[in-house]
Formats: structure tokens, sequence, C-alpha cells
């Protein structure tokens, strides 16, 4: 405990600095798609990049809190069984004004039955972030699509844009291995993914993270597998 | 900001709570609420954890609300609590009205779905809610809970093989941890400590934050003795999450037994602080570190201590043990006005429910009233622990040995304890005869009254299970029987957790066939 005195933990002191960062995006937010019904046609268009952007801080410091909470071990890890149909439904609904404003539709496949365990808050981050940055780099169309296969859970987010560069698409198989050689929000992005895709545990198989152009779209595919 | 939403999609009646005192305030007034928005920081004060175990403790709430906790991120410390105290759902800030309307169906459907099931337990029917559970299943979209419910019940009521049965079922299809945590807790429960800790330890090993696979694996190391172990598992969760509660005093229990007084010293003011705001705060810390102030010669706090047990907690057999603790500093300091009127409270307490002490604190008891001069009240305390331990040979040498210090010749003693073990065995003996006889009902009421005498007796407490079990296998299942049977079990592993014949009974009881 002395020692702990001497040397003050810096890492808890950043992590509720983030979290107290995190109360005044969730205000932003709430303030930004509260009010949305009374901006005209315009205003919208001209919001949409700032409701993207303060998203995109808000899922990076929720990411960040997750890997500093996975790796000090008290993030309250929680595989449950959840529905698929409740989950994607959410995600749409959490996204929908930006997608609108952006212009961006999204085509949903995915089975309404089928239920999977994993852990909500986690998987929800990474879809969601996913989206995200799908919706900044597509041309107009994205699909999110769900469905078992070979007994995983597979979640793809595909956009109609260029694709990823060659060098995305190694920095993704990279991190999945371990290796961290992307850097920034990036980076971040893909370590909070490849850190989730590994808690998802199930008789030994491990879940995993994949970048690949393609796709129905032929844009850049995002692919999470859990077992 | 959640009311406008609220009100955008039709809620009636919102009530909106600026603190956590507030919002106690509006329960308190007995409006039925359909769902509790409540944020997990609430500032100063109690968090949305503790609002939510006060309602739920207090009953404010009935088992139709659903209580949903509103938080910017999801911590380790908002989870901690026991099962029955886990909220309907979490929200993670921030939220749409889209998404919090849908939440909020979906939690109220649910809620709904297991309102039967919910209402049986809210009355204490277990075995209705048990026949719920099965009815539900299947039928809609809360199998998860119910499956949940279903397994808590099962352990509760002690039907640890049923429990065990339906765990591994479901571990069959996915190794879900609270399956497997569960699969152990059954596995303690009927002695099988090695069994309970490799399936804790694989639970563990996949998911280091299941904070409640630790906890039992203490209770494992514990019950096989192995203070050490328990207190080094115990010392690594609380260093990452600090904030429980009942962990903080786990491990002050179990580092005062080990004479690690400075941990324990330190776990129990750790668990005092963290039991301010909670409803489900216990006296043991407090008892705890009064007794290491008085080992530590700290007198004034620890007389501050047991004055705040009195205060803050109505809770009969730790305000005796608060006085009996009193009474030995003032012994310790010579304040012979205290001594005396001490002895008289206690003299009092303990004429009016001889039972109210554990044998310890008996124990402790009778020799600070030997010391004071009630030599009547200190012999009345030392036959009770001679009449609810008959049997235990160690306990009573003990019992001999303070007889002798307080100056009674050797003769005068046995007499005492022969008489006060006598007395016993004839109680014991005549309902064993009478259920030889065939008179089992006969045996029943008899040990019934003897229970309700000596509720501390394990000899009794095994003896009318027996005598029940028998009856039961005659006549068929009968459920006041079968419940009045587990609360003896439950009382009989209280008073000595080792007791082999406890597991033994428990089975039988479960393969009783229904008639």
């Amino acid at each position: 405990m002395d020692n702990q005195d001497a040397h003050p933990n810096t890492t808890a002191f950043f992590a509720s600095a983030m979290h107290d960062m995190k109360n005044s995006l969730c205000v932003l937010i709430n303030f930004l798609e509260g009010h949305h019904a009374e901006f005209d046609e315009t205003l919208k268009k001209k919001v949409a990049p700032m409701l993207y952007e303060v998203k995109r801080v808000n899922n990076n410091l929720v990411q960040m809190l997750a890997i500093y909470k996975v790796g000090n071990e008290f993030y309250p890890f929680e595989m449950n069984e959840n529905s698929v149909d409740e989950f994607v439904s959410e995600i749409v609904m959490q996204n929908q004004t930006l997608l609108d404003d952006l212009g961006v539709t999204l085509e949903l496949d995915y089975d309404k039955d089928l239920t999977w365990y994993f852990d909500r808050e986690l998987i929800s981050g990474v879809v969601s972030h996913a989206l995200n940055n799908a919706m900044r780099y597509t041309k107009d169309k994205l699909r999110l699509y769900v469905a078992n296969e070979d007994d995983h859970l597979l979640i793809r987010v595909e956009d109609n844009g260029t694709g990823y560069s060659s060098g995305m698409i190694e920095a993704g198989n990279a991190v999945n291995k371990g290796v961290d050689f992307a850097s920034g929000s990036t980076g971040l992005g893909l370590f909070f993914t490849a850190m989730v895709a590994k808690l998802h545990k199930h008789r030994g198989k491990t879940g995993s993270m994949v970048l690949e152009n393609g796709g129905k779209f032929g844009g850049g595919c995002f692919v999470l597998r859990l077992p | 900001m959640l009311r406008e939403m609220l009100k955008n999609f039709g809620s009636k009646n919102i009530s909106v709570a600026a603190n956590a005192k507030e919002a106690i305030t509006f329960l308190e007034q007995g409006d039925k609420y359909d769902a509790v928005l409540c944020d997990y920081n609430l500032g100063q004060g109690k968090n949305g954890q503790q609002v939510f175990e006060e309602a739920k403790f207090r009953r404010l709430i009935g088992p139709a609300t659903a209580w949903i906790i509103v938080t910017a991120e999801k911590t380790s410390d908002m989870v901690i609590g026991a099962a029955e105290y886990m909220p309907d759902d979490y929200i993670i800030k921030p939220i749409n009205e889209a998404a919090l309307r849908s939440r909020l169906e979906k939690v109220i459907a649910k809620k709904s779905e297991l309102q039967d099931i919910e209402r049986a337990i809210f009355a204490k029917n277990f075995n209705t809610a048990l026949t719920l559970c099965d009815k539900a299943m299947g039928t809609g979209k809360a199998n998860n809970e119910i499956l949940r419910i279903k397994t808590n019940l099962l352990l509760d009521i002690g039907r640890y093989d049923d429990a065990k049965e339906l765990f591994n079922k479901i571990l069959s299809v996915r190794d879900v941890p609270w399956a497997k945590t569960g699969l152990a807790k059954a596995a303690f429960h009927l002695g099988e400590m090695e069994t309970a800790q490799r399936l804790l330890k694989e639970v563990i090993s996949e998911n280091r934050t299941y904070m409640e696979a630790h906890d039992w694996l203490v209770k494992t190391y514990q019950q096989q003795g192995d203070l050490e172990e328990a207190q080094r598992i115990l010392l690594r969760c609380t260093e990452t999450s600090p904030n429980s509660m009942n962990r903080q005093k786990m491990l002050g229990e179990i580092a005062h037994k080990r004479g690690d007084l400075d941990v324990a010293e330190k776990a129990y003011r750790k668990t005092i602080k963290l039991g301010e705001n909670s409803i489900l705060n216990t006296p043991i810390a407090h008892l705890g570190l009064a007794k290491i102030c008085t080992e530590k010669d700290n007198p004034n706090e620890a007389l501050q201590l047991l004055k705040n047990v009195r205060k803050e907690f109505d809770d009969k057999a730790a305000n005796l043990d608060a006085k009996v603790m009193e009474g030995v500093i003032y012994q310790k300091s010579g304040d012979h006005v205290n001594i005396r009127k001490t002895a008289e409270e206690l003299a009092a307490i303990l004429q009016e429910d001889p039972n109210l002490a554990s044998t310890e604190v008996a124990i402790e008891a009778a020799e600070f009233l030997f010391k004071a001069g009630d030599k009547k009240s200190a012999e009345s305390m030392l036959q009770t622990v001679v009449r609810n331990n008959h049997d235990n040979d160690t306990l009573i040498d003990q019992v001999k040995e303070i007889f002798n210090h307080a100056g009674m010749t050797a003769d005068k003693a046995q007499n005492i304890i022969d008489t006060s073990r006598s007395e016993v065995v004839d109680i014991n003996n005549k309902g064993v005869t009478l259920a030889k006889e065939g008179k089992l009902e006969e045996a029943i009421q008899w040990l019934r009254n003897a229970k309700a005498m000596l509720p501390n007796n394990k000899q009794i407490l095994l003896n009318f299970t027996h005598a029940a079990i028998l009856i039961m296998q005659k006549n068929g299942k009968n459920d006041n029987l079968v419940s009045e049977t587990r609360e003896c079990l439950k009382r009989v592993g209280i008073l000595d957790p080792l007791e082999q014949r406890r597991i033994q009974y428990q089975s039988t009881l479960d393969t009783i066939p229904n008639r």
C-alpha cells in the first residue's frame, strides 16, 4: 500500500477521467439525437459529420475503458445467451439517425430465431465500431449479415466503398495474431476487436476477426466469428 | 433527458428523483411502478445498486417492478451482488429513444412472463415456484431466466442432486460459467470439495473476472480448514475489486481466525466503510474489529464500535455478543460499576432466550458472569451449552474447566453436567424408541417439541430428520414436513458444516417418491 501511495496509479486515474469524458459525450450525443427532429434537412446534413465524430470518440473511449479493465482483470465479462434479433435491432436503432443523415442505407440479413452466447456490451461495442467505420468509407450502402456458420456466429459488416487497403488488411491479420503494428484510432479499434474476439471461447475454440474485400457489394468487409 | 424520452413514447406517471434518498421516498409512498430506471452513479451516499438492494430488501418494490441500472460503463463493482440482488437489466449510456423504448418493452415483457414465479418466490412458496418454472419453460422468451431461477430454487431448498442433474444438462450444450459454478455449489453442499474446486478452477481459468467462482472457491478451502489458501484467494480478489462488502467481510473473518490481525483489521474497517450505505450491512465486522481493538489494547474504540452495533443493527444475537464483549472490556479495566450493570443486562437477555447465544459466545458470557459474581446465570448458561452439545466431549471438558476456575468442586461440576446431559439423552432416547416401535407420528411430535426447546442440539435435529424420512418413506412425501426437515438440515449445516449425516439425509430426502 505504501508503495502505491508513493507511485500513484496513473492508469486508474486516466480511466476515471475517461469515464468522466464519456459522460460529457453522452450529453452531447443525447442532445444531437434528442433535438434531431427539430432540424431541417440542410441542418441535418451539416450536423451528421459532427454526430459521427462524437460517436467515434465515444466508441474509442468505450474501447479504451474495456481494454483497461480486461487488462487488469476486472472487466465483468458475461457470456450470456442473446437473441440475435434483439441485438441487431438495438444496434440499428442506435445508428439509424446517423445512417439517415449520411444518406447511407443499411441492408439487414440475419436469422431472426438465432440465439448465441456472447458478452452483449462488448460485441455491441465491436459491431457499432465496425458500422461507424464503414459509414465513413462506404459510398451509400451497408450490409449487416449475421448467421450460424460451421457452429460459429458469423457477423459481417460489408460496404460498397473502395475496400480496405492491403496495409489495413495486413494490420487486421497481424493484430489477430497478437502482433500490433497499426497505430492511432485504427490500431485501437483493431486491438479492441481482437481482444474481444479472443475473450470469447468455447470448448477450445476462440473468436477471431478478419478484414477483407468483396462481399455482396464488393467493398470492404469486417468479419467477426464467435464460437 | 430520460424523462423526455419516456414521455415521448407515452409513459405515464413518471416520477423523477434527484438523489437516492428521494428515490427511496417515492418508493416508500407505495406507488406501484412498472419500471425504475436508476443511474449507478448517484454521487454521495448510496449508488444505484444499493438503492435497488434497499428497495428489494424492504419490499418497496414487488416482483412485477423492473429495475434497470443506467450507467456510462459496466464495471465489476456493479455486478458483485448476490443473484437475488441482480437488477433486471443494465443500460449503457448513451441510449436514444427508440433503443430505450425497445429495451424497456423487452424487460417488462420478460418480467410479466416471470411474474407468477417471482410472486411465488416472494411469498416463499418454493415448491409452487418450481412447478411454475416447469410450466413456463419453453412457452416464451425468458427460458434462460427461468432456468437460472429454477436452479437457484433447487439449491436453496437443498435438492442438490436434482440441481446437479439440471446443471449437467445445461453444461452438455455449452460451458456456461454460471451453470458450472452452480454445479460446483451443488458439489460443495454434497461435501464433494475436490470436485467443487476442480470446477471452480476451470471457471476461473476461462474467466478470471467471474467473482462468484472465486467466492465459492474460498468457501471450499474454508470448509477443508485451509484458511491460508482461502485468505490468499480473497486477498487477490480484493486487490482488483476492493468494493465488495461481503468479500471484505469474509477476508476479515478468515484473517481474524488465522490470527493475522493486521489484515483482519484492515478488511473489517473496509467492510464497515462499504456497509455504511448498504441495507445488507451486517454487524460482523463491527464485532470482529471490536475484538481486535480489545486485543490490541484499544478499549475506547472497541466500546464505540459495540455501541454502534446496538445503534445500527436490530439484531438480538449481535447485541448479546456486543454486551458480552463490553463486559470483558470493563473487567479488563476494572470498571466495577459497568461490570455490574452489564452483568445484570446480560442475565436478563439470557433468561428471556437462553438459546440466543452461539456456543462460543455462551461460553464467553458464562466466564464473564462468573467473574462478575452472578453464579446462577453463569451456571444456567453453561447448562444450556451442555444441553446443546451433550455429545461433544472436548466442549464438555472446556465447560468443566470453567466450573473449576470459578471455584466449583469437581464433583459438583460433574453433577451439573451429568444432569444436563442425561436430560437430553433421555429426550433423544424417547424419540428414537418411539420411532423404533413404529410410532412415527408420536416420535415426530416429541422431537419437534425437543428441537423447539433446544434448537442448537445437532443430535435432536438429526433424529427429527431421520424420523421424518421414515414416515415419508412409509406414507409418501408431505410438502410441509419436507420443508421443515430441510430447515433442520440447514441448521445442522450451520452448527457443524462437516457433519456427514446431513448430506446422507439430504440425498435420501431427495429420493422419496411423491406417493
